[in-house]
C-alpha cells in the first residue's frame, strides 16, 4: 500500500501536472478586451471572478462581460485551469451549482477565436481569450499577472 | 410541495407568469428576443442500510426505505430535476424548476420546486418573486442537483435537521465587492407549505432569512439565519391524549406540542478550494422550542482530486441540546385505568424526542468523473445514533437498538443535462 502511494506520490502526480502544463502550453490564448477599453492589465483573481460571475465590473468600475468559446475546446480548458484552477468537470459543478440556484448564467458562447474577437472589438464592457494567433488592432491583449 | 398544490395547476401557472414577462419584456427591454433555456440535473442511486430495524433516508420528508423497507432502495438519492428558465433582454428573467424524487405521500410525482420571476434593478442588486431556494446552508439552495456536490448527498445529520428548500415569497439579493473580496447578501420573506403523509402536513409562516456568502479566491464563507413560525400536525392524537390530564398534561403540550411555535436556525460554513483538494465544514444551530428539540449539527470534510477521481471523507454529528428522555406525566395515585393511559402518553412522547438525533457519522467516498457531464459515486458510511436517540433514522421499529454503528453502502450516478 505504501509502495503504491509512493509510486503514485512520485510518478503519477508529476506526470499529470505535465499533462496540464502540457496542454497549457499546447493552446496558447491571450486574454483580450476591446481596443477602446482602458483595461490593460489584471490579476488572475480578478479575470476569474468575471468569467465565474462573481462580479459584473472590471477593478476600475467599468461594466465587464465575459465571451466564452465553445465546451470542450482546449482553449478554454487552459484557461479555466490557469486562471481558476478548476478542470472541466470542476468548471461543469460550478455552473450547476450557479444555474440551479439561479444565482448566474455562464458566460455566452461563440464558436470560434475570430467570432470571440470581432464581439470583443465592438464592445469595451466585453473580455475574453482567444487563440493568439487570432489577435489583431480590433482588440487589445491584457498582461495577466498570477 | 403543498398537500392541496397541483403541481400541474401550478407549472401552468408559471408558464403562463413566464409568457406575460415574455410580453412585457417585449417592449420594456431592447428589443432582445427572450431567450429559452432548458437545463436539468438527475441522480440514479440505490443504498444499503445493515440496520434491518429501521429506514435510512437523507431528508424527514421522503421515505428513504433502505434498511427495513427493502435491503436496497433506489428511493433514497433518485430524482429529476427539469429548468426552464426565460431571458428577457438584460433585465427581466424567469424561472421554474420542476423535480420528481419520492416524497412521503405521493410517489415520485413532480413538484414545482421553484418558479420565479426575477428583476435586475442593477447589474448587482436583483428581487425574485415566487417559489424560491432557501439560501440555508452551504449546499442548501442547491443540494438536490447531485452533480454539484462532492458526495452523494449532503451529510445528513445537518442537511436533514432542516428539510425545507423553498419558500413562497420575495427576496432580494444584492452583489458587492471589497477589493478582491466578492460577497453576495440575500434577504427574503415568505411562507411555505408541506404535506408530510397523508392527513398531516406542516406549515412555515412569517418565514424571514438572511444569508451572506463571501468568496474571496479558493475560500467561500456562508453565514445564514432563518426563523419561521412552525407547525406540525404529525402528534396530534398524543397531544389530544395529554390534554385529558389537567395542569401537567397541559403543561407537557405547551412545552413540546409544535403548533405555530417561532423556529430559529443559524448556521455557518466554509469552503476551501484550490483545485487539487477541497476542505469544507459547517455548524448549525437549531431551535424550535417544540419536541423537535434543539439541535447543535455540523460536519468536517476534505478531499483530493487526482485526475478524474476525487476520494473524499466526511465526519458529522448531531447533538441534542434539549433532554430527550423525560419523565412525562406523574403517574403515582391516578387510578389504574388512567395510568396505564398516561405511560402510553409518556412512552409515546419519548418516542418523539428519541427522534432528536444525537448521532456521528464517519463517511468515505469516491467521485469518478468519467464522462462530461456524468460522476458516479460510491459512499460507504457508519452512523452511529447514540444515548437512546434513533438518530436520522425513520420508521423505526421496536427491535432497533440506540448505540450499535449502522452501515450504510450508497452508489449514484448524477448527471446534467
Amino acid at each position: 500500500m505504501l509502495t503504491l502511494f509512493s509510486f503514485f506520490r512520485l510518478w503519477l502526480l508529476p506526470a499529470c501536472v505535465l499533462l496540464w502544463s502540457g496542454m497549457a502550453a499546447a493552446a496558447d490564448y491571450v486574454v483580450i478586451v476591446s481596443a477602446r477599453s482602458p483595461v490593460t492589465a489584471l490579476r488572475a483573481e480578478q479575470v476569474a471572478a468575471i468569467f465565474l460571475a462573481q462580479t459584473g465590473y472590471f477593478p476600475g468600475g467599468e461594466e465587464a462581460v465575459a465571451l466564452d468559446l465553445p465546451v470542450g475546446s482546449p482553449l478554454r480548458d487552459a484557461f479555466y485551469y490557469k486562471v481558476a484552477a478548476r478542470s472541466p468537470a470542476l468548471m461543469k459543478a460550478y455552473w450547476t451549482k450557479m444555474v440551479f440556484t439561479g444565482r448566474g448564467q455562464p458566460p455566452r458562447e461563440l464558436p470560434s477565436s475570430a467570432a470571440v474577437r470581432r464581439m470583443v472589438a465592438d464592445n469595451p464592457a466585453m473580455i475574453a481569450y482567444i487563440d493568439r494567433s487570432a489577435l489583431d488592432a480590433s482588440v487589445k491583449a491584457i498582461q495577466v499577472t498570477p | 410541495m403543498n398537500a392541496n398544490f397541483s403541481p400541474l395547476r401550478a407549472a401552468m401557472a408559471a408558464v403562463t407568469v413566464l409568457s406575460c414577462c415574455a410580453a412585457l419584456a417585449g417592449e420594456a427591454v431592447d428589443g432582445d428576443l427572450p431567450r429559452l433555456a432548458v437545463g436539468g440535473f438527475g441522480t440514479l442511486g440505490v443504498v444499503h442500510s445493515s440496520d434491518e430495524q429501521s429506514d435510512f433516508t437523507a431528508s424527514t420528508l421522503m421515505p428513504g426505505g433502505a434498511g427495513y423497507s427493502r435491503r436496497w432502495s433506489p428511493a433514497v438519492d433518485s430524482r429529476l430535476g427539469v429548468q426552464l428558465g426565460m431571458n428577457m433582454g438584460s433585465r427581466w428573467s424567469a424561472v421554474l424548476q420542476l423535480v420528481s424524487e419520492r416524497t412521503l405521500n405521493n410517489g415520485y410525482a413532480p413538484m414545482v420546486e421553484w418558479a420565479y420571476v426575477q428583476h435586475r434593478l442593477t447589474p448587482d442588486l436583483s428581487l425574485r418573486v415566487g417559489r424560491i431556494a432557501l439560501p440555508l446552508f452551504l449546499t442548501g439552495d442547491y443540494r438536490k442537483a447531485g452533480y454539484a456536490l462532492p458526495w452523494v448527498r449532503p451529510p445528513v445529520e445537518l442537511y436533514s435537521a432542516i428539510p425545507l428548500s423553498s419558500s413562497d415569497g420575495v427576496d432580494a439579493s444584492y452583489r458587492w465587492h471589497l477589493g478582491d473580496v466578492h460577497n453576495v447578501t440575500q434577504a427574503l420573506v415568505g411562507r411555505t407549505d408541506l404535506s408530510l403523509m397523508p392527513g398531516a402536513s406542516a406549515q412555515a409562516r412569517r418565514l424571514a432569512g438572511v444569508s451572506n456568502t463571501t468568496t474571496a479566491g479558493a475560500l467561500t464563507v456562508r453565514a445564514s439565519a432563518l426563523t419561521a413560525e412552525l407547525s406540525v400536525d404529525v402528534a396530534r392524537s398524543l397531544f389530544d391524549g395529554l390534554r385529558q390530564f389537567g395542569a401537567q398534561g397541559q403543561a407537557l403540550v405547551e412545552r413540546y406540542e409544535l403548533s405555530a411555535r417561532r423556529a430559529s436556525v443559524v448556521s455557518l460554513g466554509f469552503s476551501f478550494d484550490p483545485g487539487q483538494w477541497f476542505a469544507m465544514g459547517e455548524i448549525g444551530r437549531m431551535k424550535t422550542h417544540s419536541y423537535l428539540g434543539d439541535k447543535t449539527t455540523g460536519y468536517l470534510s476534505t478531499g483530493y482530486r487526482h485526475g478524474d477521481l476525487a476520494p473524499y471523507l466526511v465526519y458529522s454529528f448531531s447533538h441534542a441540546d434539549t433532554q430527550t428522555r423525560v419523565p412525562g406525566l406523574e403517574l403515582a395515585g391516578l387510578p389504574p385505568q388512567q395510568a396505564a393511559a398516561g405511560a402510553a402518553l409518556n412512552a409515546g412522547l419519548n418516542q418523539l424526542l428519541a427522534a432528536v438525533a444525537r448521532q456521528h457519522s464517519v463517511s468515505a467516498g469516491v467521485r469518478w468523473d468519467f464522462c462530461p457531464n456524468y460522476a458516479l459515486k460510491l459512499q460507504a458510511g457508519r452512523y452511529t445514533p447514540q444515548e437512546g436517540s434513533t438518530g436520522t433514522f425513520i420508521n423505526v421499529q421496536p427491535g432497533f437498538r440506540s448505540g450499535r454503528p449502522i452501515t450504510v453502502l450508497s452508489a449514484a450516478l448524477d448527471f446534467v443535462f
